[in-house]
């Protein structure tokens, strides 16, 4: 396997190596949002970071909406305090399913990656989950003092309905 | 006064025609036949109803009830129910002006009906005994002198009444309506005038074949030539213990019904267990008493014995539109006496807490005496259609018989009808006039206001037609795919007079298709495609019936039934309403197209090259086929892709594969002509950059539609700036499309469930608010303008429990509210009838498309946009900002998560109604306050309109 380029953003990973620090990245990311720890979550990105959730049809449009739209972690941090302490919602649980992921090293020392999640949810009043959400991550990583953060996460969902509605992050 | 006048009575058609008068209080009907008129009493003598009402033939009125028939003439009751004649005044004709003397009988009356008797010199020798003292012995000792009979004729009944009418007991009786004493099948005088011996209060206890002599329990023995056993039948007993409570009845007799009806004292709880009429016509009689009512049912439906699933239906739902809670699948399995009621112990572990209770499951036939005799017994004596027995001389009738049907089936029948015609077809046979009973079974009942009647004996297996009538009937027509099998009528006697011919005859499916399409209906009925036709039951609305209380309660029904969202497409969104399909940035250029939809309805929408915008519905003339099925796009026609069928831009059927054949055969006929066969069009109308469809090409204008307070705040969000598209939102929401239309007609729960909104100063309880109606209602706008925060009083605080003032948010600038539009509003919910919402919260602004997908679910296509001319920073501010809303939104889903407990609500309770009292100074329309239902109210104001609802 060909070593990527020594620099700062990678330091001393390997292609391998590097989708497996990405997919390790990801399994910590997503248990921490199956737990509900959704202050944790914010900590996965950098300051000036962009999250958004949106449907297919947007992304392949070009359209910029996002069921989530957060441009910096501040914005962020107000979604991880409005949902834990002011929204009203039924009871619900979440799993994140990840895989097929990918990793690209760019010059400017980032790295583009992605994979694709499925997101189940469960309510309180029915006995089966629900997949209630399939798609795709498109990201970008950069090394903050040796650990990868999130620049850029884009949540891309093929479903064109979402059932009600999206509580927690993705 | 003697001879009054009757103004009109030239009016009345001379074929026959009745209206109805009232001459010193005397309710007269006075009929037409050619120059002749007569006059009878207007008031049927079975039960309460006008012969005015009724159907007059041969020289007959029928009446509209329940089918008695009277001679006009004569005033005799010659069928159906009754027994008493009608009064008969005197008319006479002057100058052509029409007489009536109401204190005199019409002179060409016939002699009195007692010559029936023929008190012959020689009279018959023989004696006949009747055993049972209800319908069937009182009707078959008429029948027996009617036949000529001149021998005694001695009756034996267990009760001590003089034999009465039945079915009052489950009614009349139980209201107060009827005197305690009921109506009297065969009172004193008439049974010495025809000389009956009546023996009250006596059982037969003994009967002896071979001597012919019968015992009875005072001690007396009779003889006797020929027999009738008539001996009824007794409540079916529940064998579960506590049934010997005092406060656990039954309904058989007078006397039942007279310890009954003191149960029924407004407020009480009365649980009935039992679904079948009787059940569910003292449901209707205790409801009307004001008492709370449970039926308790164990089968899986109610009236599973008695009717068609689908009647059966219509029947649950009506009682439940009265209030009467009703409990499948579940059964008693014991009564325990508390707090001087019952508690009924269920066997899905629930107990039921009632004053009393009506044990109504049917009956089990009197048998034991014909069982004594050998008779051959099967859930009933056997009988042939004459209502002869096996054993000669020997004749049963009644509920206690059963009758051997020539093709060897048994068939029980536990009606009035069967009482009355069976015995005298018995009694007839043992005057020496063999007479076989096999009128078509006919069965009524009056529940909640209804009356509904039955023919025939359908079975469950056979299809249904509906056919509404006029004023709210409705008929169910059933088949076996040959032939008609029963009619069941819900207030539409007509419909059971032509039925009960059809019957007779034997009507083909065929036939029957072609007589309901030239029955009386809405012109046109039978052109609407059949589920419509099936579906719509526009009539049944009158099944439908709003809560006493009026517009400060909704009943569930409105958010959960079927035959209700069906109406809700025909009249609301098929109907003359304005529908949003689309924002003209969507399709800027020729051939742009987009899919849409105006209530449930898939449609297209597109820009042909004229640069005008088409509204057609997307379904192929051909097969059907959905033939667009991207979202959007640019094409230059439409090709379904089945058959290669193709449509222009404007929606005109354009081409047609093969439409000549080949080689000169096959293609379609001569005659086709493409421009016949297009997708049906819509109406389309544009108001600065969002275009509206309607089904209805006769709609006003969209200006009129909204009308000025509307239009307003329409305007102020679309001020004709251009519009750039976001993206889109789009989520299913389990709930009754209403139910968002409300939410955004309440702005009581936008203080107190929208904590972010609360906590931030962005809707307080005092802040500057509006809730603005159109005149109808139907549409509105929610209207607030943003406080700087920390405004809130501390008396208003505490009555909000959301209320957070520690919460800071990171990047306030999120809420920002950048002025742009020429209002006073910070933030507008506008609500377009019946799919749109105008979202101007701030800065962030979309359109909410809702496509209802049932009465429990529909989609909600959201449009964000912002403006052309928007900088990037502000197209950025604007997305930031719509983190508020959406399906992801830190209110928009509060918002869904509080429909859908609203819907699982009302799936999983009980149906009941909502409250919607707030505000009762102003009881429907715009509001000043935002602690307010009246917007809500307003719109079901017009919606009972539109689906005709009273």
């Amino acid at each position: 396997m060909e070593a990527i380029k020594k620099d700062q953003a990678a330091p001393g990973l390997d292609q391998g190596q590097l989708v497996h620090a990405i997919e390790r990245f990801n399994t910590d990311y997503c248990r921490a949002l199956d737990d509900g720890r959704l202050h944790d979550w914010v900590e996965f990105f950098t300051e000036d970071a962009y999250y958004v959730v949106s449907g297919r049809e947007n992304h392949t449009a070009n359209l910029p909406v996002g069921l989530v739209y957060c441009e910096g972690k501040g914005m962020l941090k107000d979604r991880a305090l409005a949902i834990l302490e002011t929204s009203m919602f039924a009871p619900r649980y979440l799993r994140h399913f990840v895989t097929n992921t990918y990793a690209e090293p760019q010059d400017d020392g980032t790295i583009v990656a992605g994979a694709n999640y499925m997101l189940t949810q469960v309510l309180m009043d029915q006995p089966t989950a629900t997949l209630h959400q399939v798609g795709c991550y498109l990201d970008r990583f950069v090394f903050e003092n040796g650990e990868l953060k999130l620049q850029e996460r884009r949540a891309i969902y093929d479903n064109l309905l979402l059932n009600n509605d999206l509580v927690y992050p993705v | 006064m003697a001879w009054t006048p009757v103004k009109g009575a030239d009016a009345l058609s001379p074929d026959g025609g009745v209206m109805a008068v009232t001459i010193d209080k005397v309710a007269v009907a006075l009929y037409r036949f050619g120059e002749d008129y007569l006059a009878t009493g207007n008031i049927c003598t079975h039960q309460y109803a006008l012969l005015s009402d009724g159907f007059v033939e041969d020289g007959c009125v029928e009446c509209p009830l329940h089918q008695a028939v009277f001679d006009v003439r004569t005033g005799k009751a010659l069928s159906g129910p009754v027994s008493k004649d009608l009064e008969t005044y005197a008319v006479k004709v002057e100058d052509g002006q029409v007489f009536v003397d109401v204190t005199r009988p019409a002179e060409i009356s016939e002699a009195p009906a007692d010559n029936r008797i023929a008190m012959a010199e020689e009279r018959d020798g023989r004696c006949f005994a009747i055993v049972g003292g209800g319908q069937a012995a009182a009707s078959a000792a008429r029948a027996l002198r009617d036949a000529g009979f001149t021998g005694t004729v001695k009756l034996f009944a267990r009760e001590q009444a003089l034999p009465y009418e039945r079915p009052p007991l489950s009614k009349a009786i139980l209201l107060g309506e009827a005197p305690l004493h009921g109506p009297t099948l065969l009172d004193a005088p008439t049974a010495q005038q025809l000389n009956i011996e009546l023996h009250l209060g006596v059982t037969v206890t003994a009967i002896d074949v071979e001597r012919k002599t019968l015992t009875a329990s005072d001690g007396e023995t009779h003889a006797y030539d020929q027999l009738l056993l008539a001996t009824g039948a007794s409540p079916r007993p529940l064998p579960i213990p506590g049934a010997d409570l005092s406060a656990v009845h039954s309904l058989r007799t007078l006397e039942d019904a007279i310890a009954f009806k003191r149960a029924l004292q407004p407020g009480r709880h009365i649980a009935i267990i039992g679904s079948g009429f009787i059940g569910l016509e003292v449901a209707s009689a205790a409801r009307q008493r004001g008492c709370e009512v449970t039926l308790v049912e164990a089968a899986p439906r109610i009236c599973s014995r008695a009717l068609h699933p689908m009647a059966a239906l219509r029947v649950h739902k009506l009682a439940e539109r009265n209030g009467v809670r009703i409990l499948t699948d579940v059964q008693t399995t014991a009564f325990e006496a508390a707090d001087g009621g019952v508690a009924l112990k269920l066997n899905n572990g629930d107990t039921l807490q009632a004053d009393s209770v009506l044990v109504g499951i049917g009956v089990i036939p009197e048998t034991a005496l014909a069982e004594s005799l050998g008779l051959e017994i099967e859930n009933g004596i056997v009988v042939d259609r004459f209502g002869r027995t096996g054993l000669e001389g020997v004749f049963a009738a009644g509920d206690a018989a059963v009758t051997r049907r020539d093709d060897g089936t048994l068939l029980r029948l536990e009606s009035w009808q069967n009482a009355q015609e069976q015995a005298a077809a018995a009694a007839r046979t043992m005057a020496g006039q063999d007479t076989a009973h096999d009128a078509v079974p006919w069965f009524w009942s009056d529940q909640f206001a209804h009356n509904i009647q039955m023919l025939g004996l359908p079975t469950a297996d056979d299809q249904m037609v509906a056919k509404p009538g006029s004023n709210g009937a409705e008929t169910l027509y059933f088949h076996n795919g040959e032939r008609l099998t029963g009619v069941i009528a819900f207030n539409d006697p007509g419909a059971i007079r032509r039925g009960r011919e059809w019957l007779r005859r034997g009507l083909s499916v065929d036939a029957l298709n072609r007589l309901l399409e030239n029955t009386a209906g809405a012109a046109g009925d039978a052109r609407l495609p059949a589920p419509l036709r099936r579906g719509t039951m526009s009539d049944l609305s009158n099944y439908y019936v709003w809560p006493r209380e009026g517009l400060t309660r909704v009943p569930d029904w409105v958010y959960t039934d079927p035959y209700i969202f069906e109406l809700e497409v025909e009249r609301i969104f098929h109907g003359p309403t304005w529908n949003y399909v689309a924002l003209e940035v969507e399709i800027p250029n020729a051939g742009d197209f987009k899919q849409s939809n105006v209530g449930p309805t898939p449609v297209v929408v597109s820009r042909d090259e004229d640069g005008d915008i088409n509204v057609f519905v997307n379904r192929c003339s051909h097969r059907a086929a959905q033939f667009c099925r991207d979202l959007r796009g640019n094409t230059e026609e439409f090709v379904c892709p089945y058959h290669q069928w193709s449509y222009d831009l404007k929606g005109n059927l354009a081409g047609v594969p093969f439409r000549r054949g080949v080689d000169g055969k096959g293609g379609m006929p001569k005659d086709f002509k493409t421009c016949d066969h297009g997708p049906t069009k819509l109406k389309v109308t544009t108001r600065h950059g969002v275009v509206f469809a309607s089904f209805d090409h006769d709609m006003k204008p969209l200006e009129d539609y909204l009308g000025p307070d509307m239009l307003r705040e329409f305007d102020a969000t679309f001020d004709g700036r251009e519009l750039k598209l976001l993206g889109y939102y789009r989520n299913s929401l389990p709930g009754n499309w209403k139910l968002y239309h409300e939410n955004l007609k309440d702005p009581y729960h936008a203080t107190l469930l929208h904590t972010f909104l609360v906590s931030f100063g962005l809707l307080v309880a005092g802040n500057k608010s509006q809730m603005i109606c159109d005149e109808t209602g139907l549409h509105g706008a929610m209207a607030s303008a943003k406080s700087d925060g920390g405004t809130v009083s501390e008396e208003n605080q505490k009555e909000m429990r959301a209320y957070r003032p520690e919460f800071q948010l990171e990047r306030e600038d999120m809420l920002n509210f950048i002025p742009e539009f020429d209002s006073e509003w910070s933030v507008t919910m506008l609500t377009v009838w019946p799919n749109l919402i105008v979202q101007r919260e701030m800065n962030t602004l979309g359109v909410r498309q809702i496509v209802p997908s049932g009465p429990d679910e529909f989609v909600m296509n959201w449009t964000m946009f912002g403006f052309a001319d928007d900088d990037e920073e502000m197209t950025r501010h604007r997305l930031r900002q719509g983190n508020l809303m959406g399906p992801a939104g830190f209110l928009g889903l509060e918002d869904n998560e509080a429909i859908k407990f609203v819907q699982d609500g009302m799936k999983r309770t009980q149906p009941g109604e909502h409250l919607v009292a707030l505000d009762p100074d102003t009881p429907a329309g715009t509001a000043d306050t935002l602690i307010s239902e009246s917007a809500i109210r307003a719109m079901y104001q017009s919606w009972r309109q539109a689906l005709d609802i009273e």
